[in-house]
């Protein structure tokens, strides 16, 4: 809505919102400009491109970078098919619904710290619950050291993830189911239709707004996933749940090289808003 | 559609309004100096923070002079020094600091030089009851250059076992590492079901987790086998033959270690020991006193704390000494000097040792009394006496985070011990060039 440019109101508004754009501009855009300068800046403040070339030589770099992305695709995946499951499931008046429903926040309103400190305790494998359930049903358990294994780290993170990510998932896309109206699934019925072509032709398309957005946003925050991985394995073991943000982190924080971590977390933003734009291309394209 | 945004032909006035905002947000922000006699210290939060907190309070009623205490957790400790002490802001008069951040400080010449100020009291050094390795590491070039901090927490490694066990079994006591591992190959294969709670005693217990804690476990392996960070014109070595004999023989040992035991840390190393599902392992001081706690401990009177094992050379314990230094921008750099000598003085150490702390002065371990509470002294000082500290180098974080990463790749059994070493060589001689 624009107001008439000699409105009160307008002026009212305008000064209404002005500590907010003030703010942002202090602690967002500022911040931003700044750490743009800092990448393109050596230790001792003078102007380079160093940071940036450095990266495609840094083996710890490059790996970072795919365990970003081998993370965000597999917990992206599971995350949906399981949301989407729970959600198609609990739409229908089954009973228990509510109760199952509420049992599903739980997850979503722990700090991810929490959730690593958890999971770092169910999966130890001395001591750990996974371990211990799994052993008194008679499984082996020696070679499931799950964080400290190589092969099974990434997947108890990602394990982690699934866990108190699923519910958002399902959270979203379940308002997206009861949004749609129930006029075509009576015309599908009237022509019909079998439960699969209604769930093909009918819920997928209706519903596509709501899995993209839920996708966007949970893709924007796997690619920038630190809490419950720090808190987990530090990255470990070796190299082998480094992502991104923890690198960029360490290099800030242990090693202060500050430019160079800003190098990275540019590369990042980059990254997040090259998939973000894809998204949201989807999303007007079905409204156009 | 050329029609501007009638919201945006104001901008002039939105731009004033943000510059107003932030200078008013930014000048409250600004620094007020604290009132004549105050000084603020930067601790970390634990148990040797914890002495110092309980000194500074002393301090306070004693002299009157105000102490601020700014405490962080060990991980967070040294980025807020880091910030602090290159924003030359001065907001702190004295801060902890763990000695291998040491060389990083000291080469940003952030630190002031302690001589010139034990001058003007009446002393040309700090007077020789202080442990020499612990001395050394507050001089920079190492022991010999300038003095910047004063060592107040004497850790170094100690070598933990179950003596009960070694009777047991009637195994020669840890001298040596082939020692160690006849022993842990020995305990491991015969106490399959001793531990208290009925479960299996692992021989050794070792902390691999990528970072400070494999790094740690391994360089009294790495210096007993003979290996060498570093050669005389700072290239690195870790290649040699003798760091990989020394990996290849700490992939050995771990055969004899709880399963998981790359992603071990302090905890749960400890965990093990007290727990009684473990042998031997490397260790710090702080642990000690846990094994005589009931509620903690399932191994009451069964350790052993002694030196390090040696091989080719004889066994010597990292360093791991807690510094407390005088910012250059501290805003009170005389009254902090005051504090430094106070709280590092015999008696004031004294009561930090009775708090919990291992002290730096070698009249303080030798002490009847806190012999009597603190029978593993003797040892503790020659582990210390004997002592190396990390490679002193200003890279060291980065270094060792490198280091850590193939020792734990080596571990876990993701590289074979060759391609860790040389790919740790290769990356650490990049770090250096940088």
């Amino acid at each position: 809505m624009v107001m008439p440019r000699n409105s009160p109101d307008r002026a009212l508004a305008l000064v209404l919102i002005a500590p907010t754009i003030a703010v942002l501009l202090a602690l967002t855009i500022y911040p931003l400009i700044y750490s743009l300068k800092v990448s393109f800046e050596t230790e001792t403040g003078k102007l380079t491109f160093a940071n940036f070339s450095r990266l495609l030589s840094d083996q710890f770099f490059l790996s970072a970078l795919a365990h970003t992305f081998v993370y965000a695709v597999v917990a992206l995946t599971i995350e949906f098919f399981l949301g989407l499951s729970l959600a198609m499931l609990l739409h229908e008046a089954i009973r228990g619904r509510n109760l199952v429903r509420a049992l599903l926040l739980v997850p979503l309103m722990l700090p991810p710290v929490v959730v690593g400190v958890i999971w770092r305790l169910m999966l130890n494998s001395n001591f750990g619950a996974l371990n211990g359930t799994l052993k008194r049903f008679g499984f082996s358990t020696e070679a499931l050291t799950w964080t400290a294994s190589p092969k099974l780290a990434m997947a108890s993170v990602i394990i982690a993830d699934v866990w108190q990510w699923t519910p958002f998932m399902f959270l979203i896309l379940l308002a997206g189911l009861q949004a749609i109206p129930q006029e075509p699934y009576e015309a599908a019925l009237v022509d019909g239709s079998t439960r699969w072509q209604t769930f093909r032709y009918v819920t997928l398309p209706l519903l596509r707004p709501a899995i993209l957005i839920a996708l966007l946003l949970r893709t924007m925050d796997l690619l920038r996933v630190f809490d419950h991985i720090f808190i987990l394995t530090e990255g470990g073991p070796g190299f082998a749940t480094e992502t991104l943000s923890l690198y960029i982190y360490r290099t800030a924080f242990r090693f202060s090289n500050f430019g160079y971590a800003a190098a990275m977390s540019f590369v990042l933003l980059i990254l997040t808003n090259l998939i973000s734009v894809a998204y949201i291309r989807m999303l007007r394209a079905q409204d156009a | 559609m050329k029609r501007q945004s009638p919201l945006m032909t104001r901008w002039p006035l939105w731009l004033a309004l943000a510059i107003v905002t932030i200078a008013v947000g930014t000048s409250s922000c600004s620094r007020v100096a604290p009132p004549g006699k105050s000084l603020t210290l930067a601790i970390n939060s634990g148990v040797e923070g914890d002495a110092l907190k309980q000194a500074a309070k002393d301090y306070e009623s004693q002299t009157g002079i105000h102490i601020n205490i700014a405490e962080f957790p060990y991980a967070n400790l040294f980025e807020k020094e880091l910030i602090d002490l290159n924003a030359h802001s001065g907001a702190y008069d004295l801060i902890m600091l763990d000695d291998p951040w040491f060389p990083k400080f000291a080469s940003l010449k952030v630190l002031s030089d302690l001589t010139p100020l034990l001058q003007k009291r009446g002393k040309t050094d700090p007077d020789n009851d202080f442990v020499a390795t612990a001395m050394a590491l507050c001089r920079e070039p190492y022991a010999t250059g300038t003095l910047l901090a004063f060592p107040y927490v004497g850790n170094s490694q100690l070598f933990f076992y179950r003596r009960d066990l070694f009777q047991k079994h009637d195994v020669k006591e840890p001298a040596t590492w082939d020692d160690v591992l006849a022993a842990a190959k020995a305990i491991s294969e015969q106490e399959t079901s001793g531990a208290p709670g009925g479960g299996k005693v692992y021989g050794y217990v070792m902390r691999a987790a990528q970072g400070n804690a494999a790094v740690a476990d391994f360089m009294p392996i790495f210096w007993a086998f003979g290996g060498e960070m570093f050669d005389t014109n700072g290239q690195p070595t870790v290649n040699s033959p003798e760091g990989i004999a020394a990996l290849k023989f700490m992939i050995e040992l771990g055969k004899y270690s709880p399963p998981g035991y790359a992603s071990f840390n302090a905890d749960e190393v400890g965990a093990h020991l007290l727990q009684g599902t473990a042998a031997m392992s490397i260790n710090w001081p702080a642990w000690i006193s846990s094994f005589s706690d009931a509620a903690k401990s399932k191994v009451i009177g069964k350790m052993e704390f002694g030196q390090l094992p040696g091989a080719k050379n004889p066994g010597r314990a990292e360093i791991g000494n807690w510094l407390i230094a005088i910012p250059r921008d501290a805003q009170n750099v005389e009254a902090a000097m005051d504090f430094l000598l106070w709280a590092t003085s015999r008696e004031q150490m004294k009561l930090s040792a009775q708090r919990g702390n291992p002290p730096t002065r070698k009249s303080l371990f030798t002490d009847p009394e806190l012999v009597a509470k603190f029978p593993s002294y003797p040892a503790q000082l020659r582990s210390l006496e004997s002592s190396r500290p990390r490679p002193r180098t200003a890279q060291w974080n980065e270094i060792e985070n490198a280091f850590g990463i193939y020792l734990s790749k080596a571990n876990s059994g993701e590289l074979t011990p060759e391609d860790a070493m040389n790919q740790a060589n290769a990356e650490i001689k990049k770090i250096i060039a940088r």
